[in-house]
């Protein structure tokens, strides 16, 4: 037997990827975990940090409610997703592209704009808080753990219902006959056929809303006031402004990322064998239903789907209202634009310069290894694949806190330049590529490239002329979508950026946070605009498949 | 036109041996089967041979010249994939064509050649269309044309039929037939469905875990199978248990003159259903006549299948034409004959033992 050991362009494509990830991940990582183990006075060896964890209140406080956050902001999302995925699928409801759009509309703008939103119609100076309180009702403001699930519920059910209307339509409707032939009424059918049936689809973007949800930083901060959860404590910690903790930051990061490391973990546990396969004869069919049931169902879809794309609204039309300084005045104006371009437009321009360079990047090595995953199966391409998993469970405030505790000395002295944004913002998006193309690829089947093999092409030709032309809409439109995350990348940006590196994401939230609302909403609905055109573009190249916003 | 020969050729994953020392010879223009069930390792033999797979030990001759050291793009050999592999991004003239510009044609002969097979495989017309628009009889037949269209020395076919439902198969199994005869193309062809090797073989090719089991025109395994592996995998087979007692073959309770077999072990008595005689007349020359019961009469048409208990075991009799009172006899006491001259015997390593008696 011979082994031919080559050494071609994926031995390079494998060690370069070796390479990166070691060096922008396991690394700073790697500095966060020696962090949490040192004194911060001495330097000596020390689990001080991981016992104060267990004694400090406000520690335990962060823990609780960054489980409460998670949960809630799951169920919330749950709830609305499944019950908008389920009417959609299931009845005639008329605009379903209206309620689509909308819904993805909520999906892909940022975090903190519905946080902001929300506190602009709710929150202590609140239009329809004070419009309500004039006629004498009085509610409290939105502020604090009610406000971030409400938040984070609105935000992802969209994640749930675009996996769960997936599910549900993959649904063979003889199966759902069968049951009901067998003498089980609809109602019980629903939960103990339908439900189980997509229950990896639910459990899955379960999964990720709440993983989504104990990460984000910008909605606990802005919505949350005293709720403290860990990304906002570790940030709290890290930039110091009670003299600063980097070992405890750095502790309460490593419970951050343990956390999102047993829901990841747990999900797949659980559901290790309940995957269905089903032959899809008969697809399921919309159910018309006619009078009051039928304006039900409508206003349910309709209201869930305008309360999740609100905030978009919300901003576009008050960065047209008038203002001054905090509070707006009646009467529309352009001056928030003026001001954003006359003072901040800076922001802009980084925006758009760091989340190029970098969707470039992440695009050219991500199909590079996307490749290698799926066509070079090994130790190594398996093992990278793993590796590829830790930027999932990461959050960015993490990510940003690992990267400026390594990056800030020789042999890499990054800190304050713009590269060290780019680089947390590549490597927490390459893994979503990398593995996008693979899946691509698995699609395309080795087959196509062996037909084109057999007609006389070298396999490197065979790769440019079958695979590549199959599997390029399907990379600029993950090109795309890492371009348009890239651009409303708040929580790493933040802990990264100093004062010429500012990017639109943080120039809001610290608009947001000085009060300056006008100028938060022009620069959102700035941000907005340059989304959705990345978005429709997305949208079009992927044969209008909603799973590619994903 | 090319001979093709097969020498030694050995091929392993880990410890498993997926082919045990393969040697084959195909003539120039010959329709060649390699047929066995999932795993026999047919389709690793056809893909070595195209070289997308690499053998341990052996050679692969074309033309008196090896092709084994040669990458597969340069063995100028067509292939239809089980999955047609048709390439969705292209239209199918684009499909058909991509072969020949590989090889730089002139675009007129390229066009003539697209125009040409197209037509051979009945799918002038739709030289515009994608390939997603097409049913899979339709883009198999794009396979095929593409296949065809490099006028390879070699026509590899791997399950071209088995994702077709069952009427489509038979139609484009005999188009695929013509075609091959009407240029002459020496093909190599894998399939696991025993009746659809029958139709189309010049020579089948019986494999079974990694080795060659039978190589024979389709009459040949059918009618006289070598191994009882060809007896069982190809049409249905009765096997009988017999021994051999001092010179005498005894099946149930009847006994025959038979030379004694230097091999030991209780060997079997094998035929086929059509040849069971299920009547109260004389079998022409000597038979074995067994007493049973019928237990299930299976109506198809054109004949019918006896389920029959008998001392022996089940056997299965296939009687033509079946008269209106065949399902009365479920049930009913019959007198069986099983016409030695129809017989073949296998010894208990399953292979075939000389009778003597057997009509060629």
């Amino acid at each position: 037997m011979t082994k031919r050991t080559r050494f071609d362009l994926w031995t390079f494509v494998l060690m370069g990827a070796w390479a990166i990830l070691l060096i922008l991940l396991v690394w700073p990582l790697s500095s966060i975990l020696k962090a949490s183990l040192i004194d911060n006075a001495t330097g000596a060896f020390s689990l001080a940090h991981y016992v104060d964890i267990f004694t400090i209140k406000a520690y335990q406080r962060a823990i609780g409610n960054t489980f409460i956050a998670g949960f809630g902001g799951m169920a919330g999302a749950l709830v609305l997703g499944v019950t908008l995925a389920f009417v959609t699928t299931r009845f005639h409801i008329y605009g379903r592209a209206i309620i689509q759009t909308l819904a993805v509309v909520a999906l892909v703008s940022p975090p903190f704009i519905g946080a902001y939103a929300w506190i602009v119609l709710f929150g202590a100076s609140g239009v329809i808080r004070k419009g309500l309180a004039s006629i004498g009702i009085a509610i409290p403001p939105i502020y604090g753990v009610a406000g971030v699930i409400l938040v984070f519920s609105l935000k992802f059910f969209p994640h749930v219902f675009l996996i769960t209307s997936g599910a549900l339509a993959a649904i063979n409707r003889s199966v759902e006959e069968a049951a009901e032939s067998l003498g089980v009424p609809p109602w019980k059918r629903l939960f103990t056929v339908t439900f189980p049936l997509i229950l990896p689809a639910i459990s899955a973007s379960a999964l990720l809303t709440f993983v989504l949800s104990i990460a984000d930083f910008g909605t606990p901060r802005i919505i949350g006031r005293d709720f403290n959860v860990l990304a906002t404590e570790a940030f709290n910690l890290f930039s110091g402004e009670v003299g600063g903790n980097p070992g405890m930051a750095s502790a309460l990061s490593i419970v951050l990322i343990v956390l999102s490391m047993i829901v990841v973990f747990g999900q797949r546990w659980i559901l290790r064998k309940n995957v269905y396969y089903s032959n899809l004869i008969k697809k399921p069919e919309r159910q018309r239903v006619s009078g009051l049931k039928s304006v039900g169902l409508h206003v349910l879809a309709y209201t869930i789907v305008l309360l999740g794309a609100l905030p978009a609204f919300i901003v576009v039309l008050f960065s047209f209202r008038r203002t001054s300084g905090p509070v707006f005045q009646p009467g529309l104006s352009l001056q928030s634009y003026q001001k954003v371009i006359a003072t901040v437009s800076d922001p802009i321009w980084n925006t758009l310069l760091f989340s190029s360079i970098a969707v470039v990047a992440i695009v050219i090595s991500g199909t590079l290894i996307g490749y290698l995953i799926s066509r070079r199966p090994s130790v190594a391409t398996g093992s990278l694949d793993a590796l590829l998993m830790i930027p999932y469970i990461v959050p960015g405030i993490v990510m940003g806190i690992a990267f400026i505790t390594r990056f800030n000395d020789p042999p890499l002295a990054l800190t304050g330049t713009g590269l060290i944004i780019i680089l947390a913002v590549y490597v927490r998006r390459l893994p979503y590529s990398a593995r996008s193309v693979a899946a691509a690829l698995k699609q395309v089947g080795p087959n196509l490239e062996d037909a084109a093999v057999s007609l006389g092409y070298s396999p490197g030709r065979a790769f440019l002329k079958v695979t590549v032309p199959l599997i390029v809409p399907g990379i600029l439109a993950g090109a795309l979508m890492s371009f348009v995350t890239a651009m409303n990348e708040l929580s790493s940006s933040l802990v990264l950026y100093v004062g010429r590196t500012i990017t639109m994401p943080v120039r809001i939230y610290l608009s947001v946070m000085d009060g300056e609302y006008g100028t938060a909403s022009a620069l959102s609905s700035i941000l907005l605009a340059m989304t959705v055109v990345a978005v429709y573009a997305a949208f079009h190249l992927s044969g209008r498949k909603e799973s590619a916003l994903l | 036109m090319a001979e093709l020969r097969i020498q030694g050729l050995a091929k392993s994953y880990r410890d498993v041996r997926v082919l045990e020392s393969i040697d084959l010879t195909i003539a120039s223009g010959e329709f060649f089967t390699l047929l066995g069930p999932s795993g026999c390792g047919k389709t690793t033999l056809l893909r070595t041979i195209a070289g997308f797979q690499q053998q341990d030990r052996g050679e692969i001759i074309v033309k008196g010249e090896r092709i084994d050291p040669k990458p597969a793009h340069k063995r100028d050999i067509g292939m239809v994939f089980q999955d047609y592999a048709v390439f969705p991004h292209l239209t199918v003239a684009e499909n058909v064509a991509f072969g020949l510009k590989a090889r730089s044609l002139p675009k007129s002969e390229i066009e003539a050649r697209v125009a040409e097979s197209l037509k051979m495989v009945r799918l002038d017309g739709y030289q515009s269309r994608l390939p997603a628009e097409m049913s899979g009889g339709q883009q198999q037949r794009i396979g095929l044309a593409r296949a065809m269209a490099i006028r390879p020395t070699l026509l590899l076919m791997d399950e071209p039929l088995s994702n077709l439902d069952a009427k489509l198969r038979i139609e484009l199994r005999e188009d695929i037939r013509d075609i091959q005869r009407r240029l002459g193309i020496t093909t190599i062809y894998v399939t696991h469905d025993q009746e659809e090797a029958l139709a189309v073989s010049d020579r089948i090719c019986v494999m079974n875990k990694g080795h060659v089991e039978q190589i024979g025109t389709p009459f040949e395994i059918y009618r006289h199978p070598v191994r009882r592996f060809a007896a069982s995998f190809v049409g249905t087979m009765n096997f009988v248990p017999a021994t051999l007692d001092g010179g005498k073959l005894v099946v149930g309770s009847q006994s025959l003159p038979f030379p004694a077999l230097p091999k030991s072990g209780p060997p079997e008595l094998a035929i086929r259903p059509e040849n069971v005689i299920l009547t109260r007349q004389e079998a022409q020359g000597e038979a074995i006549s067994l007493r049973g019961e019928v237990r299930k009469v299976t109506f198809l048409g054109r004949e019918a299948h006896y389920t029959l208990r008998t001392e022996v075991g089940e056997i299965i009799a296939q009687v033509m034409d079946p008269s209106a009172d065949f399902i009365a006899m479920e049930g009913q006491g019959i007198d069986i004959l099983l016409p030695l001259a129809k017989c073949a015997l296998f010894d208990a390593d399953g292979d075939l033992v000389s009778m003597g008696k057997q009509a060629r």
